[in-house]
């Protein structure tokens, strides 16, 4: 009895927690989506030139901005957009001529594919060559790993993918270098179309997660580093069990609770990253949409790019912090 | 904890696999699998309307799904264009050449299965000259015949004779006329149900039937749009190509890797290194230039674009620098062209004289020679212009007038930076400032065209039938493409004395006048012609690139 009553005062703090948490995140995700909505506004360009030619008459131009709504005084446009929003209208994209949330759902549908499989290679990637580079201290082994992956964290997107591209699609030419699918693949049979997918997913997925995972191995490699010097692990070691046993069961669990932390701020540095990756790569997601949409003046879709992006940011650190208090019971979430 | 990192990494990997699920279709056509040409392509398409399509390959792309009346094809020989039948089985002039009467071919069907009809042609020239559709297109329809008053009635000047005959009346002969009796037909039945303020963001412009050789398969969002063979189609054909899958890449470097790699096999806009590179060392790519067609030059703003834009069009004063023609001879003379086009274009490049094209051959002036590259003739020309270095600063000045400026560049673009970088350069070794400043694309465009700027480095595209008023005639309000904002009353009368011509000796004659003015005027320096480089996978048989587009008669590639 006593247990389930903790498990239950347990969940009903971490719902009031979350419920703090997004009523805080409100407020943020407003003031971010009201300051890009007010910029994107005073960049100079303008939409409309995207549609008609300058031989076109005049009047067709107005026209056309009272049809985007632009010809409105910009706190009109802004608070009849706002009291759209509740009703789940973002406005109407002046490039794909359709609402903006389904332009935004299929695209964000393509990112949350690609930025998963990047978090998970982050991951894996990461601790694992941390937990090496830990277990081999005092190594050229270690050493090598920790020059390599400094200079691999510093790395600009572009720059891991116009290296991956050489290596694997230009020299090999293993792996195809853009979009997720290759051309008629609706015709394939379905494991070629699974392989297709895989082939497609691993260059830009590796130029999201390598730096991260750089990032990661140095922290997990730190962490582990100074895990072992704790008394436990002394007393482990007395007790005659392996190097590796230690490690795993005793170690790299302790070290990992801070890479909840870490994998959760890290959806932001995916989400910007993917600006770059899925321009290179063709990948179909918000990414690409956002940078469309930014040279293409569509504000409607920035806005829509900049709520989505901004929610899932929001999203991820809360993921984190809520993760983080069921992972170490330790740390409890205060209502 | 263990549980939980579990439940991540199994979200994540159903997610993925979720993506994979595999929709299998059925092949079009038995081999069609491998009967698919791809062509790699930049931005995704905003509409496949051809009333509303502004971008090329939407151009492209809607006359492969709606064929005109007639089939434009440019004759490289006589630098003209010529047309062959392809909605109209044939045609016919009125003893006084003004009206055309076409008669429509037999068995044209819309994919949906609907006749087409001359109630078809009628009703796309409606929708293309409905002033509050704002069509792109408006501005062909000036020759057709008007009402007193100006009035532009098209269902008098595009008059339905029958079911298959339609007659087009036009204000006078030209040699336009077949031209502008040339554009996409649309499918009546559907377009006209849908009321004509909804029609910019109509479902059919994402899917349209048409009846052209090609249909749309399919359009992905941002990543491809797929092109099949219409099968009833007998305009004039259907494509012997299953598909035609146009790619999206908008990074140039990734579309070049994936010519290469044999991911597309066609490309278009290779810049010259990349041609050179396919051309060594290629086996699998070929490259091909078309005629050139497109002219790089130096924007000199003729007048103060900065009063001219505050007075809206008011104030036409010349421009502090660049206002005289002598200063502008000079500028021209500092800067070596010939160099430019051997280090940056190669054989893919030609020096240029003025803005006809040289794929107009017997317009084209080529006994007019190029001025020459005198960075020391130019000094003296601008000394005499009271531009001179007294105090040995290292910069021309006049009074208290420094000569110096922005030299304004679209932004993304190494190439044009590159030259930007040369020219800069060139114009320092006779004390002249330019400053590069690099401004986002449609913000250049937008300042270009509102005159709002000094001198810019930009191209233009000629048109193929010889009309260049929009780009030379003094009327700035009416000509927005006479972005250097030149004035001229002799350019305007031959201007408008050309247009009334069908070409011939006389016009000829006109034309090469015309470019004797601008040499000796330079309005801008002009610095090269360019064609449209393309790399092609050797797979792909039955090309013709032609100077009317990348896509011309692509019903009659195929793959080997």
């Amino acid at each position: 009895m006593g247990v389930e009553r903790a498990i239950k005062s347990f969940c009903s703090l971490m719902v009031i927690y979350t419920i703090k948490r997004i009523a805080t995140a409100i407020p943020i995700l407003f003031g971010l989506v009201t300051a890009v909505f007010l910029i994107t506004r005073l960049l100079p360009g303008d939409p409309t030139l995207l549609f008609i030619s300058p031989k076109v008459p005049a009047s067709v131009a107005v026209q056309l901005r009272k049809d985007f709504g632009l010809d409105q005084p910009l706190f009109s446009q802004y608070f009849d957009w706002l009291l759209k929003v509740p009703r789940g209208e973002f406005g109407y994209s002046f490039t794909y001529q359709r609402a903006v949330l389904s332009v935004v759902a299929d695209a964000f549908a393509n990112t949350a594919i690609l930025s998963s499989v990047a978090i998970i290679l982050e991951i894996v990637i990461g601790i694992t060559v941390g937990a090496f580079a830990a277990q081999f201290r005092g190594s050229f082994f270690e050493r090598l790993i920790s020059m390599s992956s400094l200079v691999v964290y510093t790395m600009p997107a572009f720059w891991v993918a116009a290296l991956l591209l050489l290596l694997f699609s230009n020299i090999l030419g293993i792996l195809p270098s853009s979009h997720m699918h290759s051309v008629g693949v609706e015709y394939m049979s379905a494991g070629d179309y699974w392989m297709d997918s895989v082939k497609h997913i691993i260059m830009p997925s590796l130029t999201l997660a390598l730096p991260g995972a750089a990032g990661l191995a140095r922290f997990v490699h730190t962490q582990i580093s100074s895990t072992m010097k704790q008394p436990y692990i002394m007393a482990a070691k007395s007790f005659g069990l392996s190097r590796w046993r230690i490690l795993l069961s005793y170690a790299l669990p302790n070290a990992l609770l801070p890479v909840i932390t870490i994998v959760g701020l890290e959806l932001g540095g995916l989400l910007s990253g993917a600006l770059v990756t899925e321009t290179i790569f063709a990948w179909p997601g918000i990414g690409r949409i956002a940078v469309m949409a930014v040279l293409a003046r569509d504000y409607p879709l920035i806005v829509g790019c900049t709520i989505i992006s901004g929610a899932v940011v929001i999203a991820g650190n809360l993921a984190a912090d809520l993760l983080y208090s069921v992972a170490d019971p330790r740390v409890k979430v205060s209502a | 904890m263990k549980n939980v990192a579990l439940a991540c990494i199994a979200v994540c990997l159903l997610s993925f696999l979720n993506s994979c699920s595999h929709p299998k279709k059925n092949s079009p056509d038995g081999s069609a699998v491998n009967n698919i040409a791809v062509i790699g392509t930049g931005a995704d398409l905003e509409t496949i309307n051809p009333v509303f399509a502004e971008e090329v390959t939407a151009g492209e792309i809607g006359e492969l799904i709606f064929p005109s009346l007639v089939d434009a094809d440019f004759d490289t020989l006589q630098g003209a264009l010529r047309y062959s039948p392809m909605l109209a089985r044939s045609w016919e002039y009125s003893p006084n050449k003004r009206d055309i009467i076409f008669h429509i071919r037999a068995g044209a069907k819309w994919s949906d299965g609907a006749p087409v009809t001359s109630r078809d042609v009628q009703f796309s020239y409606e929708l293309y000259g409905d002033k509050d559709l704002g069509s792109v297109r408006q501005d062909e329809l000036d020759g057709l015949k008007k009402e007193s008053g100006g009035k532009l009635d098209i269902r008098k000047c595009v008059e339905v004779i029958n079911d298959s005959t339609v007659t087009f009346h036009f204000e006078r002969f030209s040699a336009a006329q077949l031209s502008e009796a040339g554009l996409p037909i649309l499918p009546m039945h559907i377009l006209d149900t849908i009321p004509r303020a909804e029609l910019r963001n109509s479902t059919f412009n994402r899917h349209p039937v048409g009846d052209g050789p090609f249909s749309l398969a399919e359009w992905k969002q941002n990543d491809e749009v797929v092109l099949a063979s219409n099968r009833t189609s007998v305009l004039p054909a259907p494509a012997k190509l299953a598909q035609l899958v146009f790619r999206i890449l908008p990074d140039h470097g990734s579309r070049f890797e994936a010519l290469k790699s044999g991911e597309i096999d066609l490309m278009t806009d290779l810049d010259t290194r990349e041609a050179i590179e396919l051309s060594k060392s290629s086996t699998t790519v070929r490259v091909v230039a078309t005629p050139m067609r497109r002219y790089q030059f130096i924007g000199w703003n003729n007048i103060d674009g900065e009063r001219y834009a505050k007075s809206n069009g008011a104030i036409i004063v010349p421009h502090p620098l660049f206002g005289d023609s002598v200063v502008r001879k000079a500028l021209t003379m500092a800067i070596d062209r010939k160099s430019i086009v051997n280090s940056l274009m190669s054989e893919y490049g030609r020096e240029a004289i003025g803005p006809v094209s040289p794929i107009f051959r017997q317009a084209y002036n080529d006994s007019l020679q190029p001025l020459p590259f005198d960075p020391a003739a130019a000094l003296s020309l601008l000394k005499k212009e009271g531009w001179d270095d007294k105090d040995n600063s290292g910069i021309l000045k006049k009074g208290t007038a420094k000569f110096s400026f922005p030299l304004t560049i679209p932004s993304g673009s190494p190439f044009t930076l590159e030259l930007a970088t040369i020219i800069q350069k060139q114009l320092r070794d006779v004390k002249i400032n330019a400053e590069i400043q690099q401004v986002e694309e449609s913000v250049f465009w937008q300042q270009v065209i509102g005159k709002k700027f000094d001198a810019f480095i930009g191209g233009f595209e000629v048109p193929l039938r010889l009309e260049l008023a929009e780009f030379w005639s003094s009327d700035l309000k009416k000509n927005p493409f006479n972005v250097v904002s030149y004035r001229n009353y002799r350019v305007d009368r031959i201007l408008s004395e050309t247009a009334s011509m069908t070409g011939g000796q006389a016009s000829d004659r006109l034309w090469k006048e015309f470019q004797t003015i601008l040499s000796s005027e330079q309005p801008c320096t002009f610095l090269f012609w360019e064609g449209n480089v393309i790399g092609v996978n050797k797979r792909i048989s039955g090309t013709r690139f032609s100077i009317l587009g990348t896509t011309y008669h692509a019903w009659e590639w195929n793959v080997q």
